[in-house]
């Protein structure tokens, strides 16, 4: 009978435990928030996987096997919203554009376009001319058509695809012969450049079928109803196992795939995937844990293509500006100067060192340092210096107080700072934080809470007093505007913090509603100034995860992995070959 | 026995009544349920409502909760929230993957504990039973991931004798021989963490029995030790060791969700984790209840067995009358 009483017991259990592990998404090391479907990476340093002397020919045929933490959701390009499924399209669809090395919108044999976008002397429309060659998986040419049905579809609201903040400034779409495509802004809006990386859907497959019905169609999810437009087109699909894609034999590019099949293994722990990658069960490793770098970086087999200076993500401590979250209604640091005293006060540089083991670099805006805005540049530097914090903060009205914690007006210098549970890279900043603000004098409690809850009850509310969190930037583009502004508030907007400032809110829309590259970079410029001396977050370094390539992948240096874009682990991947 | 029979059949269908509808309620109820789990932050809040319109997440929870049931009588275990795949589909490969690896686990386990724990009973502290009582104990204090970790480091990345994970290799699949070596590593870890509690509970039951008195009066008739052993003593102490048998077995469906998910097994521990990690709840429901029913079924058979082997126990005679 007490066997039994015990069951019973264990069945709670595990409806609770159901609860508490749903709670630990995103468990792995790299938990960011995205302004749009991201993914998270690091960058390629070294040019190619060792070329040896007579592996320098491309060889046709054989298998990859990439490894991931995470099984796809919808190969749909309508509803990708996560980076598994985001990798899976890459290689099955053909995009309008895709990106060079420098971020700038590329024509490539294999982009459905056949010339750069013209674009209208008003800046408000851009005319797409496609390749006439190009043709689906079940060899249907891809047209004027199918575009124009893609973006009809993701500006409908009753499909609801995740993309439409992306296209939400078109006025019209227009189809002016089987292979041209005008479409017609609002407004200016620089940015819309990279949305013409859209990734077309076979309208004659999918016409017929009802926008609100399209997210629960088989298209997507089914290898044998998904029809493609890329070099690999998908074979399988074993649900929490592995995603495969065979060479399209239809594919229409002159550039042809080496590689005969891709297999995207699924693997639930990060330390068997780190394993199997040494054992060679798997090719590739898009993020290999920072923990577990220094044993993969003693295998000489795995060359490693880290993350610094180039990853697309980066790591913030983000202040909130609304008094309702404080006790007494008290922000400790309202004023510009005591921003500026914790920005001195944190050792950034150590964190970089100690915690990322070198895989990120300091960043002081909200520009990436390889953008080709170079707006980074011109922001305020906050070298590690606790005698010039504690002189801003002297200035600034605050005395050390009995327990050594400064006090301004009775009130402590003494916040909380948030950051989500599992997340071994904050947990390890944060306490660097912590001591580190304590020298100078002030108190920060952490607080580690669920991810989901996290988002839940704190993030889309506005309701904390700071955090440590990321951003991964889904494209190239300089424009932050609903992160920073005030028009941005959250939900409608990422602005979380409710930070406002009208001088910033008024250079990004300058920065989106001209088109010209010298004079944007100007404006982003000037807001990089603003926003580094302004502070609404202290801006600590970009990050990515390395990426771990096995003895048998091949390809010349200027095809290797570029972790600067989402899926760029797969940069190029078309010339790529294995051997055996 | 009929009416003991359909007496605890009724009882488990109203507990199972009562799972579904705690399961349900306290999945809707945790932060970033279903209806978050769409929040992209390219989403405006009202094209996430439409999302959820679209995949009806938006109806009052009753007639959720309700639907929901409706098509779990008819078999249907629904679709997920996220991508509209039939759970069906995902949840009944895993079972058999688990029951494969859990089987084979928990046979071998029965087969070397059982023998194993009555010769020690006859041998008490004797080389061979304080060999097993190390090995307790090393099951019962070592994590089972971390042994596992460790046997993958010896046996597959320095030594190379065995596959570090999965059941079959990528160009193997559905091959017996290939899934044997598969199953070494993963079975090895799952058995000692079994075996420690089936030894001492066999080894503690035939020691009971071995004091009992009509053991030592067979004993006195001059009966010889075997038989004393294997035919009076043995049925007698098997029947604690029936039921906890019976009552683990929910374990051969549920898996083990650490060790699957280091040797990346592709079972229901395994899958559950990873829908946990996606915040698929539809999955979570899903194998909650499966895992109840079994459960369920499990203390019902054990009931049963109870009733089979020992004679003294008399059940559905609390009425008078019996069947």
């Amino acid at each position: 009978m007490m066997r039994r009483k015990k069951s019973m017991k264990f069945l709670f259990l595990l409806s609770i435990l159901a609860i508490v592990i749903a709670g630990c998404s995103n468990k792995g090391g790299n938990n960011t928030n995205s302004p749009s479907p991201s993914a998270t990476t690091a960058e390629s340093t070294a040019p190619s996987a060792e070329p040896s002397a007579d592996a320098n020919t491309p060889v046709q045929g054989g298998t990859l096997t990439v490894s991931t933490f995470s099984d796809i959701v919808s190969v749909n390009p309508l509803f990708i919203s996560d980076t598994a499924s985001g990798d899976m399209a890459y290689l099955m669809f053909a995009s309008l554009y895709d990106l060079d090395r420098e971020g700038n919108l590329a024509v490539e044999p294999w982009s459905l376009a056949a010339e750069p976008p013209q674009i209208s002397e008003d800046g408000k429309t851009y005319t797409v001319k496609l390749k006439n060659t190009a043709k689906w998986s079940d060899g249907q040419p891809i047209t004027a058509e199918d575009v124009v049905f893609t973006l009809n579809t993701i500006i409908n609201p009753k499909a609801a695809s995740p993309a439409m903040s992306q296209y939400d400034k078109i006025a019209s779409i227009e189809k002016l012969d089987d292979y041209t495509v005008k479409i017609t802004l609002k407004q200016v809006y620089a940015p819309f450049e990279y949305s013409l990386m859209l990734t077309p859907v076979p309208s004659h497959i999918l016409k017929d079928v009802k926008p609100e019905e399209l997210q629960a169609n088989p298209y997507g999810k089914e290898p044998a109803k998904t029809v493609t437009s890329g070099a690999w087109k998908w074979s399988e699909w074993k649900a929490g196992q592995y995603v495969s894609v065979e060479a399209n034999p239809e594919y229409w590019s002159e550039v042809k795939p080496n590689i005969q099949k891709i297999v995207y293994k699924i693997y639930a722990d990060q330390n068997t995937e780190v394993q199997a990658l040494i054992k060679g069960d798997v090719d590739s490793t898009s993020a290999i844990p920072i923990t577990q770098l220094e044993a993969v970086e003693k295998n000489d087999k795995i060359s490693i293509v880290k993350g610094e200076g180039k990853a697309n993500t980066y790591e913030f401590i983000g202040f909130n500006f609304d008094s309702n979250n404080f006790p007494d209604k008290f922000i400790p640091f309202a004023t510009q100067k005591s921003r500026q005293a914790i920005a001195y006060a944190l050792n950034r540089q150590g964190m970089v060192d100690n915690v990322l083991k070198g895989t990120g670099t300091l960043l002081n805006a909200p520009f990436l340092p390889n953008n080709w805005s170079h707006a980074g540049e011109k922001a305020v530097n906050y070298a590690f210096d606790p005698e010039k914090a504690k002189a801003l903060l002297a200035e600034d009205g605050w005395v050390a107080g009995k327990d050594g914690i400064l006090v301004k007006d009775g009130h402590r210098f003494s916040f909380e700072l948030q950051y989500n549970a599992g997340n071994s890279r904050r947990e390890a900043v944060s306490q660097i934080i912590q001591q580190n603000l304590k020298d100078v004098g002030i108190e920060v409690k952490t607080s580690a809470i669920d991810f989901a809850t996290w988002q839940d009850q704190n993030i889309v509310p506005g309701k904390y007093s700071a955090i440590l969190i990321g951003w991964s930037l889904s494209n190239p583009d300089p424009d932050s505007e609903s992160i920073f502004s005030s028009k941005y508030f959250t939900p409608t907007g990422l602005n979380s913090g409710w930070y406002k400032n009208e001088k910033l809110d008024q250079l990004w829309v300058d920065g989106y509603s001209v088109v010209d590259r010298a004079a944007r970079s100007e404006i982003y410029g000037k807001i990089a100034e603003e926003i580094s001396t302004d502070l609404p977050y202290i801006f600590m370094y970009q990050y990515g995860n390395p990426q771990g390539l096995g003895p048998r992948v091949k390809f010349a240096p200027e095809d290797a992995p570029e972790p600067t874009q989402q899926s760029g682990y797969f940069y190029h991947i078309i010339k790529w070959w294995v051997t055996e | 026995m009929t009416e003991f029979f359909i007496r605890r059949t009724l009882q488990s269908v109203l507990v199972l009544f009562l799972i579904t509808l705690v399961t349900f309620g306290l999945i809707h109820a945790a932060p970033g349920g279903p209806f978050q789990i769409m929040l992209s932050p390219g989403l405006t809040p009202e094209a996430l409502q439409m999302q959820a319109h679209n995949m009806g997440l938006d109806r009052p929870l009753p007639i959720q909760y309700f639907s929901w049931l409706g098509d779990l009588l008819q078999g249907d275990l629904g679709y997920t929230f996220k991508n509209h795949v039939a759970i069906g589909d995902i949840l009944w490969p895993t079972i058999k993957n688990t029951f494969i690896l859990m089987g084979v686990a928990w046979l071998l386990t029965l087969i070397i504990a059982i023998p194993w724990g009555i010769y020690n009973s006859t041998k008490e502290y004797s080389l061979s039973d304080q060999t097993a009582s190390f090995i307790s104990y090393i099951g019962f204090a070592m994590p089972t991931f971390w042994f596992g970790i460790i046997l993958q480091q010896i046996f597959s990345i320095k030594l190379d004798w065995l596959p570090l994970a999965d059941m079959y290799s990528m160009d193997k699949e559905g091959q017996v021989g290939n899934l044997l070596l598969h199953l070494i590593l993963p079975v090895t870890v799952l058995t000692l963490g079994f075996l420690a509690a089936y030894v001492k509970y066999s080894r503690a039951s035939m020691l009971e029995i071995l004091d009992q008195d009509y053991v030592r009066t067979a004993r006195a008739k001059g009966v010889r030790e075997g038989k004393v052993i294997y035919k009076h003593a043995l049925r007698n102490a098997l029947i604690p060791v029936i039921t906890i048998v019976a009552l683990d077995l929910p374990l051969l469906v549920a898996g083990a969700a650490l060790t699957e998910s280091v040797f990346n097994w592709p079972g229901m521990g395994r899958l559950f984790v990873q829908m946990a990690v996606a915040r698929e709840y539809s999955v979570l429901m899903a194998i909650t209840l499966l895992t109840s029913v079994i459960v369920i079924l499990g203390n019902l058979l054990a009931d049963l067995l109870y009733a089979v082997v020992d004679p003294r126990v008399q059940l559905g005679k609390k009425g008078g009358k019996s069947a």
